[in-house]
């Protein structure tokens, strides 16, 4: 066992006392057992289901803590299903996809999905999906936080779409760990963050890589969103060893891209 | 040099002065065409119209001054009525008046009538025919000559003659001239002889003489000497005549003109609709509004036929977008199953190759996906900061522990498919990494473009190969790859969305100071205003 799977069942343990139980739905089971057991591996108590006729079903008898969900099915799709999910349950959804167009993505995301693989996807970054996704809806902020977009220094981040915009109204591109550690400063202006909290909320894939690079990572975010990443105002070093952000943080209602 | 180039532009200019007055639209040519076929038409039969009329005319003036003469030379041989008047002398006083010089010239003007009672010799019988009865009488004289304004006519002195001959009258010696009517003696004293009359009865000026009108003139040697001189006037020609014609070609081509409007309305109208709704479509691939099949039968086939085309192209693309789709979906699923399985293998080293081949076939996979995909419209373009696509891009890379340099970049904001550039951006880092060791990315504004260059330090492509380098399912010789995958899709496609934002990708070798190629440069242009 590799060390990073101790680390993951420590914190899938550590949230909540009883294992977290997942409902694994896909038609493929060349895929879905072999995940299913991975996942198991991992900590979490799996169950598995071939139709969204068969996980209404399961869910009927016990209702899971998360729904991973393959969008092309046989019978009803998982966007049908997923709709009903989180309309009627609220039960995150993760979305397991084979299109990567950034469309079906979005569409994804917009019926209520909290996140989104694209099949072939790593395991070890799905299942810091799967916790990151727990988490928040640990804290009970999935879905206010859903439709609202962060507004700072006239910057404006979008959370669904993972979109962040400049304040000229372009797109600007960041990736998975950029935005994970976006979203940490955005939750917590004006407060000091050291390395290992960010290393603790930021934690995606390959942590062991990121470990190494927190500092390259927030450099890599200056270069970004700072007027002069030479000398950073939005993101600040804080003498000490942590960051923070020097910046009001509103929210507000998503507009338009 | 200049003189033989100058008048090199003369030519252009007419040949452009041509083309440019040629008509281009159908609407135009069939108008020019109608006008010049109906131009023609009326010109030809202008022409033989008034050549019937011309003829016509000389026929009847023609059968006139025969009947005249016939009738004149049977009065005069059939029964004699009393010594003929022509040895009287010709009147002096009307020769000096108007002949001038010459007395003997027997067709001198009288006096009034009294005395041309005795001198003339005028034939009357019974009531000729209607159009011969008009004119004036014919008389004899005792000489007759052409005048210095005469104008003979030779041709109808032969039209004539046979006309006597049949009728007994010999018609050797005959003259036959046109003659202005106002210098003819005889209608000179007529016009005197009206207009005295008129003063006489009624106070009313002299009636304008006849200017136009022309007289003819036949004159045959009567067997006993003299001569029997008959006239007819001739009216002018219609000076309306070419009028009338033009106003009658354009009433025609007026109404023409109109029908022809409407039954070109009917065709061109859906012809353009039709057009804008290939142009639109041959643009965006959609038919979205298709023309309704209207207009005549041939244009209604035509439009029916190409919404036929439309629908049947999109049906294909629709079907290859799902056999994509399906083929994507099939593929991926087995590969994610293989990405979970192999989680289980203990070796990291082992497992680590694992996952990289799976990641090589699942990039060739998006690739193959991706260029049946790449010229659809359907994403939108959005407005993105270039510098920060680029370093993303840079630094997956570098999290994957590439080789990839990266320069301080300008902010460019432009508008473009994200996930699109950022896919040509990852074959080309790609390419640069796998077959020249290290990839230096640069970005610069270089007027209205954003350049994206990626420079190697490989071995570049022969010139001649760079061109091929962009077909599908080419690749670099095979020496320089064998450790690589890739369905050697990565510069098509990469091409492929240069194109679809209105940009460019090129390829160039780099140079050294000693003249031996240093490494490859792709250079990615793209549109700032796209």
């Amino acid at each position: 066992m590799h060390n990073e799977d101790k680390t993951v069942n420590q914190t899938a343990m550590t949230q909540d006392s009883a294992p977290q139980r997942i409902l694994l739905v896909d038609d493929e089971p060349g895929l879905r057992e072999p995940l299913a057991s991975y996942l198991e591996r991992q900590g979490f108590t799996v169950s598995q289901a071939a139709s969204a006729a068969e996980a209404r079903a399961i869910m009927r008898e016990s209702v899971p803590d998360l729904v991973l969900l393959d969008i092309m099915m046989p019978g009803e799709d998982g966007l049908s299903l997923c709709r009903h999910l989180t309309e009627a349950r609220a039960i995150p959804t993760i979305f397991l996809t084979a299109k990567s167009e950034a469309t079906d993505r979005i569409v994804g995301l917009e019926i209520g999905a909290d996140d989104y693989v694209v099949k072939p996807f790593e395991p070890r970054e799905l299942v810091a999906r799967i916790r990151s996704v727990l988490r928040r809806s640990a804290r009970g902020a999935v879905d206010p936080t859903q439709n609202e977009d962060f507004l700072f220094d006239a910057w404006r981040l979008d959370p669904l779409k993972r979109r962040l915009i400049d304040p000229e109204g372009a797109i600007v591109a960041i990736s998975s760990v950029e935005f994970r550690l976006l979203m940490a400063f955005l939750e917590h202006p004006r407060q000091v963050l050291d390395r290992d909290r960010l290393l603790d909320m930021v934690q995606g894939r390959e942590a062991h890589l990121f470990d190494r690079a927190v500092d390259n990572q927030v450099s890599r975010l200056r270069r970004k969103i700072e007027v002069d990443s030479r000398n950073p105002q939005v993101i600040q070093t804080v003498w000490g060893g942590g960051y923070m952000l020097a910046a009001d943080v509103r929210r507000v209602p998503s507009g338009p891209a | 040099m200049t003189d033989t180039e100058t008048p090199a532009p003369r030519p252009g200019l007419i040949a452009r002065t041509f083309t440019m007055l040629w008509p281009h639209s159908l609407r135009a040519q069939v108008m020019g065409a109608l006008a010049l076929a109906l131009l023609l038409a009326q010109g030809i039969g202008a022409a033989l119209l008034y050549r019937a009329q011309h003829e016509y005319r000389e026929e009847q003036v023609t059968h006139a001054l025969a009947i005249k003469l016939v009738m004149a030379s049977h009065d005069d041989f059939a029964p004699p009525p009393g010594p003929p008047p022509e040895d009287r002398a010709p009147d002096d006083q009307g020769a000096g008046k108007i002949g001038g010089k010459d007395g003997a010239k027997p067709t001198g003007p009288d006096r009034p009538q009294q005395d041309g009672e005795r001198r003339f010799r005028h034939f009357h019988h019974g009531p000729p025919p209607e159009d011969v009865s008009r004119g004036p009488r014919t008389e004899s004289v005792d000489h007759f000559a052409l005048q210095a304004f005469d104008r003979p006519r030779p041709e109808m002195a032969r039209r004539l003659s046979p006309m006597l001959t049949e009728q007994d009258v010999n018609p050797a010696g005959l003259i036959v001239c046109e003659r202005p009517l106002a210098k003819d003696p005889m209608i000179q004293q007529r016009m005197e002889r009206r207009a005295a009359l008129m003063r006489r009865h009624i106070n009313l000026p002299h009636p304008p003489p006849m200017e136009a009108s022309r007289l003819l003139i036949a004159a045959v040697p009567r067997p006993g000497g003299g001569w029997l001189v008959s006239r007819v006037v001739v009216s002018p020609d219609d000076p309306w005549l070419p009028f009338t014609l033009i106003a009658q070609t354009l009433f025609i081509y007026l109404v023409l003109v109109g029908t022809m409007a409407v039954i070109l309305r009917r065709i061109i109208r859906p012809l353009a609709a039709l057009t804008a709704q290939v142009e639109q479509f041959a643009e965006t691939r959609v038919a979205t509004n298709q023309v309704a099949p209207q207009g005549p039968h041939d244009i209604r086939r035509l439009i029916a036929a190409q919404n036929a085309m439309e629908d049947r192209i999109i049906a294909l693309i629709n079907e290859k977008d799902v056999m994509l789709g399906a083929i994507g979906h099939d593929l991926k699923t087995p590969l994610a199953a293989l990405r979970v399985r192999i989680e289980c293998v203990e070796d990291d080293n082992e497992r680590l190759r694992m996952a990289q081949t799976i990641e090589e076939i699942t990039r060739s996979l998006d690739d193959i996906l991706s260029l049946a995909r790449v010229g659809r419209p359907s994403e939108p373009l959005e407005t993105n900061e270039l510098s920060a696509l680029v370093a993303s891009v840079v630094e997956d890379y570098e999290d994957m522990g590439e080789p990839v340099e990266l320069d301080d970049m300008p902010r460019i904001v432009l508008p473009l498919r994200a996930v699109w550039v950022r896919r040509a951006l990852q074959n080309l880092i790609s390419n640069a990494v796998r077959y020249g060791t290290v990839a230096h990315v640069s970005l610069t504004r270089e007027d209205d473009w954003a350049v994206v260059r990626i420079a190697d330090q490989g071995p570049g492509i022969p010139e001649s190969q760079i061109a091929r380098m962009f077909e599908p399912f080419t690749r670099g010789e095979p020496s320089r790859n064998t450790h690589t995958g890739g369905a050697g899709l990565g510069l098509t496609l990469a091409r492929a969305i240069a194109d679809q934002h209105g940009g460019t990708l090129s390829l160039a070798n780099q140079i050294g100071g000693d003249g031996g190629i240093v490494g490859l440069v792709a250079e990615l242009r793209l549109p700032l205003g796209a």
